[in-house]
């Protein structure tokens, strides 16, 4: 059935289209085998680094002291020999230099021996940790001595201490990653933590207990006993080494999970690249596959050729999309350097391979399967005649469309692993396609009807229309993937604009917090600036209408969730910009239980009503509250709030800290700083616009990660371009021998083809703009909440760059055209 | 008996927006072993007419048999093996395939046919008109005549019972012409094929049992008579 040296000369003989056909391919699976594998990669490594990364077997965290009866069971295994344990505090505070001339926001970490179990701190002395880091000595991070200009040896306030710095931290295990922290790192014993005076009720700290498990075949066994005594009491949680998340692990899922929908969106692309690909190198085959059925050679037997002839193109483009989706893969650390610990190792993921080589088939199988099939449908006195076959949208057609969008959904869903999710992204992206197609198909309309004088924008014109030339098809690429990275640039510049660049004006840019209640006085007349104070109990929401809060499913969620503790204030008003969306009051007069105003952000974690019930946990008691009424913000000004709000004779004896924000000058911030650590050592001092620097620098990464995957979306677009240019070279060749005949210099030819790429390529880039400036204006004003500017000058570039990148690659497509003489291609012409 | 024959069949091509009718209510009937020559200026609807004869094309009113068999509403998988074992197309731009050789062409029909004979009997054919030491080369490696000789071949390998020839001489000097016609009409003979072949030749019409005047998508004149 396999006419063997027909196959063979077909994959030779349009080397051109073959090797567009086989780069869309491999695009369309480049980005998500690299992407696949990369995450394996980091999952697998910080899997065997985790016992590492946490510094024991089991980790026990808490917002409070640990419970009664949880310290009793570590207590109990510790006796019975199966468990050692470790404790260290975790908080933020403010460090002094001697005579408080400065001070700086940094991370305390408060640890006892023999913390930790595993990995190995590195100091600069090359000394061991916990022989250098004794009563009334500190361990830092060099960031801290050049931040306050100080040295080892020299002397720092913390809390109501001063201790001495002895040596400098160069790797901490547990710590991989530093790029999101607010301060630096200091490392106390816990011999000081009396001395400190930082431990105080309310206050923020982190409680960690480290366990060892002597023996591992235990460790399930005892975790789960752990976890038992710890659901009780709902404010600690209990993890092993393997279940734990760390920080580091959650910001790569979610990270991950973006970029795998731009590699899903690159797919969608490539694979129009590869029907546009296929469609031309099978028209190409038209007239052969004329003169076979001509002598007696069924459809079946013509597509058996071709699908043999395009399993051999797939499966080069799949192995070489998996061979550069594993190299990209080896690219990747460099891409993420500060995002992930130095010490991922890239691994062949056999399940990465087996599906990256199943998406490869099935790619080619379902965006090949119409241009293949139409094949069916040719009739050789209709070639012959150069009739330009009428495609009907028959149920081949139909069913093709409808499994593709089935395709595509059902690669989200598995990519995302989460429906809702995947659903809007399904629908975002069949809306941007959609729109740009109806914006394409009018600017079209517009364009065939327009009467231009210029001879040559006339030619260049037409040549958009010039049959089998898949304008529209470029233009939709190349607007989709233009538009998506575009609008990441637009969005970034206007954060940056509004909260970097110029912070807005009325927002509050200090924030105080862990203020003890007995302190409010005496710290307002020491700030010296009317605020508003607002208490703050931490407590976690356990139950809801009877209906328990399960902290696994909720982390599993995308997003906020209720498994974490929340800040719960009280009060008996509305801030300014707090409007109530049910109810009719913050509280109601005829109810006389426990009442809590819901903000509606909870509502979309878990569906309330006036009236539902909830039960919180504040250190260990359990406390009921009828929701009263939901708020919602009405963003009319910056300022703190909370999700839950309570009666304040409900709250005002639970142990609490006090916070507050306010506006200041600049300048007067540092000076402000000093004298509050100074007089208030307990009180955390948040700079936010030192904070917000921190966070930009974390947005421009990741912009420009994303910003490179995407760039894969947009040479999609220009292979289409190039196949277009291939699939009409005949057409492209008689034109450019007709004007010559006819005249017309070889400059003349030049400047027809370049303004025929130049149009092609404005109204993409101009289109995508468009696109861009609406969608970005959108998330900014409407999501966001910030002013828009629409960077004139960037979207000048940013067309600019798809001008030329455009008119480049059709003009190199183009180079052998214009070199055609006019005498041997008309001698062809006549002797066919 | 008759081989093949049109039953007032018309047909009207869509070239862009216009609608242009070529073939009028056309009858025409062709017996076994005929040598039919089809004339008419350029517009008339010759080629369309052998289109629509060898089933290459479908007329938009009429029937169209070959022999018994009404071919008109047979699909192209029907109409396959027809045109592999009963037709001959002979075209005037001879349409070979580009990525096959020669004898590869020639071969093309009757490997179709799972014919174990289609090498060697494609060997003798290009042995018959010459080109045995070209039997490697591709179409575009061979002169304009050469490649109508392995044309000729290839509508021949299956022994069809009839050769349609589309002005197989159109595109060579007067020299080839004749050649490729002596062949044609040898080859015939030995096959015992019936021809029917549009020309502008007034000296091929000559020998031609009988010539049909096409003129505007009508039989403008028979000669002699079919009748």
């Amino acid at each position: 059935m396999l006419h063997k040296p027909f196959i063979l000369r077909q994959l030779t003989r349009s080397r051109k289209q073959a090797t567009v056909f086989v780069l869309c391919v491999v695009l369309s699976i480049v980005t998500l085998i690299a992407l696949n594998g990369f995450s394996m990669s980091v999952h697998d490594s910080l899997l065997k680094d985790a016992r590492t990364l946490h510094g024991g077997d089991i980790i026990i965290r808490s917002h409070s002291p640990l419970s009664k009866p949880l310290k009793d069971a570590v207590a109990s295994l510790a006796k019975r020999g199966l468990v050692e344990s470790a404790r260290y505090y975790e908080l933020f505070s403010v460090v002094r230099t001697a005579g408080d001339a400065s001070s700086l926001l940094a991370i305390l970490k408060i640890v006892e021996k023999p913390y930790p179990f595993y990995g190995n701190l590195q100091l600069q002395s090359g000394r061991a940790f916990h022989e250098v880091l004794t009563r009334g000595s500190v361990i830092v991070e060099q960031g801290l001595l050049d931040r306050l200009h100080v040295r080892v040896g020299d002397s720092l306030g913390i809390g109501s201490a001063a201790l001495t710095i002895r040596d400098v931290v160069e790797a901490e295990p547990d710590r991989p990653v530093n790029f999101f922290s607010l301060g630096p790192r200091v490392f106390i014993s816990t011999e000081d933590l009396e001395g400190l005076d930082l431990v105080k009720a309310g206050s923020r700290i982190e409680f960690v207990d480290l366990l060892k498990v002597h023996d591992p075949k235990k460790l399930d066994r005892i975790t789960g006993e752990l976890k038992a005594v710890a659901e009780k009491a709902a404010q600690e949680r209990v993890d092993t080494f393997m279940t734990e998340s760390s920080g580091v692990k959650k910001f790569m899922d979610n990270f991950l999970f973006f970029l795998s929908l731009i590699g899903i969106f690159t797919l969608l692309l490539a694979g129009f690249g590869i029907q546009s690909a296929l469609a031309a190198f099978l028209k190409e085959k038209e007239k052969t596959i004329a003169i076979m059925k001509t002598v007696g050679a069924t459809s079946r037997f013509i597509m058996a050729q071709f699908v043999a002839v395009l399993c051999v193109l797939g499966l080069m483009g799949t192995i070489a999309g998996l061979g550069l989706g594993f190299l990209l893969q080896h690219f990747l650390p460099a891409l993420f350097k500060e995002l992930l610990p130095q010490n991922v190792h890239l691994i062949v993921s056999w399940r990465a391979v087996l599906q990256g080589l199943l998406l490869g088939v099935f790619v080619v199988a379902l965006f090949a399967f119409l241009p293949v099939y139409r094949l069916r449908d040719l009739k050789p006195g209709a070639i012959f005649r150069k009739e330009d076959p009428r495609i009907e949208r028959s149920l081949p057609y139909l069913l093709t469309i409808s499994t593709i969008l089935l395709f595509f959904i059902g690669m989200v869903l598995w990519q995302l692993q989460d429906l809702k999710v995947g659903l809007w992204f399904v629908a975002a992206v069949a809306g941007l396609i959609a729109a740009v197609a109806v914006i394409t198909q009018l600017v079209l309309f517009f364009l065939v009807k327009s009467r231009v004088k210029a001879l040559a924008m006339r030619q260049a014109l037409k040549g958009l229309f010039r049959p089998r030339n898949a304008t529209r098809a470029i233009i939709i690429t190349l607007t989709a993937s233009l538009s998506v990275i575009f609008s990441i640039t637009l969005i970034e510049g206007n954060l940056d604009a509004a909260f970097v660049s110029s912070y807005p004006p009325e927002a509050p840019n200090v924030f105080f917090i862990d203020i003890q209640p007995g302190q409010l006085e005496d710290f307002s007349r020491a700030l010296g600036i009317k605020t508003r104070y607002h208490p703050i109990v931490r407590g976690r929401v356990t139950s809801i209408n009877d209906e328990p809060v399960d902290p696994d499913k909720e982390r599993e969620k995308r997003g906020d969730n209720l498994s974490r503790e929340f800040n719960l204030t009280y009060r008996e008003e509305l801030l300014e910009d707090e409007t109530i969306i049910e109810g009719k009051s913050l509280f109601r007069n005829d109810w006389h239980e426990p009442q809590v105003s819901v903000m509606d952000t909870v509502v979309k974690m878990k569906p309330l009503r006036v009236g539902d019930r909830i039960v919180f946990k504040i250190q260990g008691i359990p406390l009921y509250a009828r929701v009263s009424s939901i708020r919602s913000r009405t963003g009319e000004h910056i300022q703190p709030f909370f999700y839950f709000v309570f009666q304040t004779e409900i709250l005002k004896d639970a142990p609490q800290a006090v916070f507050t924000a306010v506006r200041m000058d600049k300048e007067a911030i540092s000076p402000l700083q000093n004298r509050i650590a100074s007089r208030f050592p307990n009180v955390s001092i948040v700079d936010v616009t030192q904070t917000i620097a921190v966070f930009s620098k974390v947005m421009h990464k990741l912009s420009r990660i994303t910003r490179f995957f995407t760039s894969f979306s947009i040479i999609a677009g220009i292979l289409i371009l190039v196949s277009s240019i291939f699939a009409t070279r005949f057409a492209r060749v008689q034109e450019a021998v007709y004007f010559k005949i006819l005249g017309a210099r070889r400059v003349f030819v030049l400047k027809v083809f370049t303004l025929e790429n130049t149009l092609l390529g404005l109204i993409s880039a101009v289109l995508a703009l468009l696109v861009a400036q609406t969608g970005s204006w959108i998330v900014c004003a409407r999501v966001l909440d910030v002013p828009y500017r629409p960077f004139i000058g960037t979207s000048s570039l940013m067309v600019a760059a798809t001008l030329l990148l455009v008119i480049l690659a059709g003009l190199l497509s183009s180079r052998s055209i214009l070199n055609r003489k006019p005498a041997a291609f008309l001698r062809e012409q006549t002797e066919e | 008996m008759k081989i093949v024959e049109a039953l007032e069949v018309t047909k009207t091509y869509t070239l862009g927006e216009r609608r242009i009718r070529v073939l009028d209510e056309v009858s025409l009937s062709v017996a076994d072993g005929e040598f039919v020559v089809v004339q008419g200026s350029s517009g008339s609807g010759k080629s369309t007419l052998l289109s629509l004869l060898s089933g290459l094309d479908k007329p938009s009113s009429g029937r169209v048999l070959l022999g018994e068999r009404d071919i008109t509403d047979l699909s192209e998988d029907e109409l396959a093996p027809l045109r592999n074992e009963a037709i001959g197309f002979v075209f005037q731009s001879f349409h070979l395939v580009p990525s096959l050789t020669a004898i590869e062409n020639i071969m093309f029909p009757a490997e179709l046919r799972q014919d174990r004979d289609a090498q060697a009997r494609a060997e003798g054919l290009l042995g018959r008109v010459g080109l045995r030491d070209r039997s490697e080369n591709f179409p575009h490696q061979l002169s304009g005549g050469e490649k109508q000789r392995v044309a000729i071949c290839r509508a021949l390998i299956n022994n069809p019972k009839i050769i349609f020839a589309d002005e197989p001489t159109g595109n060579l000097d007067s020299l080839n012409g004749k050649a490729i016609l002596d062949l044609l009409f040898d080859l015939r003979k030995e096959g015992r094929s019936t021809l029917v072949l549009v020309t502008h030749s007034l000296d091929i019409a000559r020998a031609a049992d009988r010539v049909v005047l096409l003129r505007d998508g009508k039989i403008e004149d028979e000669k002699p008579d079919a009748s």
